[in-house]
């Protein structure tokens, strides 16, 4: 087992805190969007890297628009983003897009919504906070994206499954969180301190 | 306190004068409207409109190409999220329109531009959008791009060409200690071979039951001194047939150009060393008709002579009897005998000179060609009573293989004698013609018969070994050989038509022959 893994406890906390900053994500979507949207209840997995690559593998189906964007501080790592084509077309007929960078340009837009408020709201429930740097979409495709050295940087990943619903169309993303060790040491510490204040 | 404020104060001045007017990046504020509430010096410069001239105006009024809408959309979630929106040079190449002034630049028209749109002022509802050059880093990204793709497309071209290689070429790569490191499926599938089957074996001992020691020695010499070296060998596939190969040893390197190891490249040639040892039988044949050929024309030349002996010895015996016979008699039959023995002789000898052949070409002339030919026939022509016509414009040389074409020549009208005596039509004016003409770049030379020609299936044949009309007296390799001697030896061509009785051999001779033979290419019919 390697040495930073979080325990049960620890995972509880981390839900429940990922629960509260994903509300206020949704929200902040819906008013980019204009519109009425629903996010769904999101589903929360902490993984390690070698099954982040196993789940990245059975991405490899679909065609996938893979975004990225780093955060700095205490708490520090790099968000990730994943939204298939069928999710993307549906996002540019939402935004009634005209052309293709339009469309890498909106997702941009969504992953530095969804992954910072996320991210901002996480950090300061933890009373710390981040800087975000510009988000970029990668051109890696699914099937090297295992031989990418950049995930084997990261220990801990943190995934949400979300799907965003619109009245007329969804769209579906999997945001992953990926942690170095010193933060999930450092996450660790403030787990066990709102532990200790919630018994 | 009031210290501390003025210090507060020149400290913002500072902040503002000296960092934010020369920082380089263009800074806008703006509010939820687009209006413009700061234009950075920088900005100034890069854009040449001052900022009094546009403060509190629309900034998609000042620069039509701004979406609008997409711009007040990043505003307020900036404002809502409270954390910076973005704008990325890789997809939204630029917000402002700057002409670009780099020398090194070769793909954009304007300067490329990140831009961070950070929350200013909540209550005022203002954001500052901090523009950043990212010209260079595109320029180069595109250019990246570029060659990626390029790269792309040579790879795909190389696969596609590998695929190739291993579908049609026969190769086979071992290291430098000898052991398979792959096969082409081409020779996999000659073989009869699995992959893994060959993989990882040692080459030379895999190969060496059916290589000889020579060409062992040879390999292995090229090995150690890292040569090329082409040579020939055979190998059993794994049904146990023989296979023949052409061969090419390459070293191999890597692309630091460190010796890795050794290709072979094999063309299979069983096919045509089974047609060369059939091509020898047919020679080995084809000397022995040629010989039968030579005794029957040295019979009919001897016919005549031997009957002359024949009739003096007669005549002497008979004057014995009769007690006629005198000192002059003998003496004078003796004579005739000895001259007549002695042309028996000499026909031998020209014979067996004829059909040696000849090792380098020399010129001849086609008449007295023509003339040793008739000299062997004439009698056998003159027996059945055929006529022999030729007909040359002047006096014509040309360079070749004397004996051969003398042999082709004699083997082509003995063709014409014998269709005359097989026909089974008595034939008239029975007749053998012979035309030479000298052409731009050849001489022409025809043979005709009027012996009732050829049936146009068997005309088809003529050329094939061991094809003959003549049953058990033929052999079939006359005009096989006739064509392998003008078309190979003599750089010709043969033609044979058939047309109303007629056949017309038709035999086309370059003025010279540019090489030498090689000796071993032709073995001597005698």
């Amino acid at each position: 087992m390697p040495k930073f893994d979080l325990t049960e406890d620890e995972k509880d906390v981390l839900q429940e805190l990922m629960n509260v900053a994903y509300g206020n994500a949704t929200a902040v979507v819906a008013d980019m969007l204009d519109a009425f949207a629903s996010l769904s209840i999101p589903r929360i997995k902490i993984m390690q890297t070698n099954e982040l690559l196993a789940t990245f593998a059975e991405l490899k189906r679909e065609s996938y628009f893979f975004s990225t964007q780093a955060f700095n501080g205490n708490f520090s790592g790099e968000n990730a983003f994943f939204i298939n084509q069928e999710s993307a077309n549906n996002l540019a007929k939402h935004l009634e897009l005209e052309n293709s960078e339009d469309l890498d340009d909106a997702i941009l837009e969504l992953t530095n919504v969804l992954t910072s408020s996320l991210t901002t709201k996480l950090s300061q429930e933890m009373n710390t906070e981040v800087s975000f740097s510009l988000p970029t979409l990668s051109k890696i495709i699914p099937q090297e994206i295992s031989k990418t050295a950049t995930f084997q940087h990261y220990s801990q990943v943190i995934v949400i499954d979300t799907d965003l619903n619109f009245e007329d169309q969804q769209i579906h993303g999997k945001i992953f969180i990926l942690t170095k060790d010193e933060s999930i040491q450092w996450l660790k510490t403030k787990l066990n301190s709102i532990l200790e204040l919630l018994t | 306190m009031a210290q501390n404020k003025t210090q507060q104060h020149i400290r913002t001045l500072d902040i503002d004068k000296k960092i934010v007017a020369n920082i380089d990046n263009g800074i806008i504020v703006l509010n939820k409207e687009l209006n413009i509430y700061h234009y950075n010096k920088w900005l100034e410069l890069h854009t040449g409109i001052q900022e009094s001239t546009i403060l509190h105006k629309k900034i998609d009024e000042v620069f039509t190409s701004i979406n609008s809408k997409t711009l007040k959309r990043k505003i307020k979630t900036a404002l809502r999220i409270q954390t910076p929106t973005f704008y990325t040079a890789s997809t939204s190449k630029y917000l402002i329109p700057i002409p670009i002034n780099h020398l090194n630049n070769s793909s954009f028209e304007y300067m490329q531009q990140d831009i961070s749109i950070i929350p200013f002022d909540e209550e005022k509802g203002l954001v500052a959008l901090i523009l950043t050059d990212q010209t260079i880093m595109a320029n180069t990204n595109a250019l990246l791009e570029a060659n990626i793709q390029t790269i792309k497309e040579l790879n795909s071209e190389l696969i596609k060409e590998k695929e190739t290689i291993d579908k049609k070429v026969l190769v086979i790569k071992f290291d430098k200690t000898f052991r398979i490191v792959d096969v082409s499926r081409a020779l996999l599938k000659l073989l009869h071979y699995e992959k893994e089957e060959l993989l990882e074996k040692n080459f030379l001992f895999h190969e060496k039951y059916h290589m000889s020691k020579e060409c062992q020695m040879e390999l292995v010499y090229a090995m150690k001194e890292l040569k090329v070296l082409d040579f020939e060998e055979s190998t059993l596939s794994a049904h146990g047939h023989k296979i023949c190969f052409k061969s090419t040893l390459i070293p191999e390197y890597n692309a630091k150009g460190i010796h890795i190891g050794f290709i072979i490249f094999r063309e299979n040639i069983t096919y045509s060393k089974r047609l060369e040892q059939s091509q020898e039988k047919i020679l080995a044949s084809s000397r022995s008709a040629a010989m039968g050929e030579m005794v029957s024309m040295i019979a009919h030349q001897w016919r005549q002579p031997l009957s002359l002996i024949n009739t003096l010895m007669a005549t002497l015996k008979i004057k014995q009897e009769l007690n006629l016979l005198s000192n002059e008699d003998i003496n004078e039959a003796f004579k005739k005998i000895q001259t007549t023995t002695s042309y028996l002789s000499d026909t031998i000898d020209d014979f067996r000179d004829y059909f040696k052949p000849n090792k380098k070409s020399s010129d001849i002339n086609i008449l007295s060609l023509f003339d040793n030919s008739i000299f062997f026939l004439k009698e056998e022509m003159h027996q059945n009573n055929i006529q022999y016509k030729i007909e040359v414009a002047g006096s014509i040389s040309i360079n070749t293989f004397k004996n051969e074409l003398l042999q082709s020549i004699i083997n082509i009208i003995k063709n014409s004698i014998d269709a005359f005596m097989l026909s089974p039509i008595k034939i008239q004016n029975r007749e053998i013609t012979v035309g030479v003409e000298k052409l731009k770049s050849h001489v022409a030379i025809t043979i005709k018969d009027n012996a009732g020609g050829i049936d146009k299936e068997i005309l088809q044949k003529v050329f094939e070994p061991y094809f003959s009309t003549k049953s058990k007296n033929g052999t079939g390799l006359g005009l096989h050989m006739c064509h392998t001697i003008i078309t190979g030896h003599l750089k010709g061509n043969i033609i044979i038509t058939s047309e109303n009785d007629t056949t017309t051999t038709l035999i086309e001779l370059p003025y010279k022959i540019l090489k030498d033979k090689d000796e071993s290419s032709l073995p001597p019919l005698f």
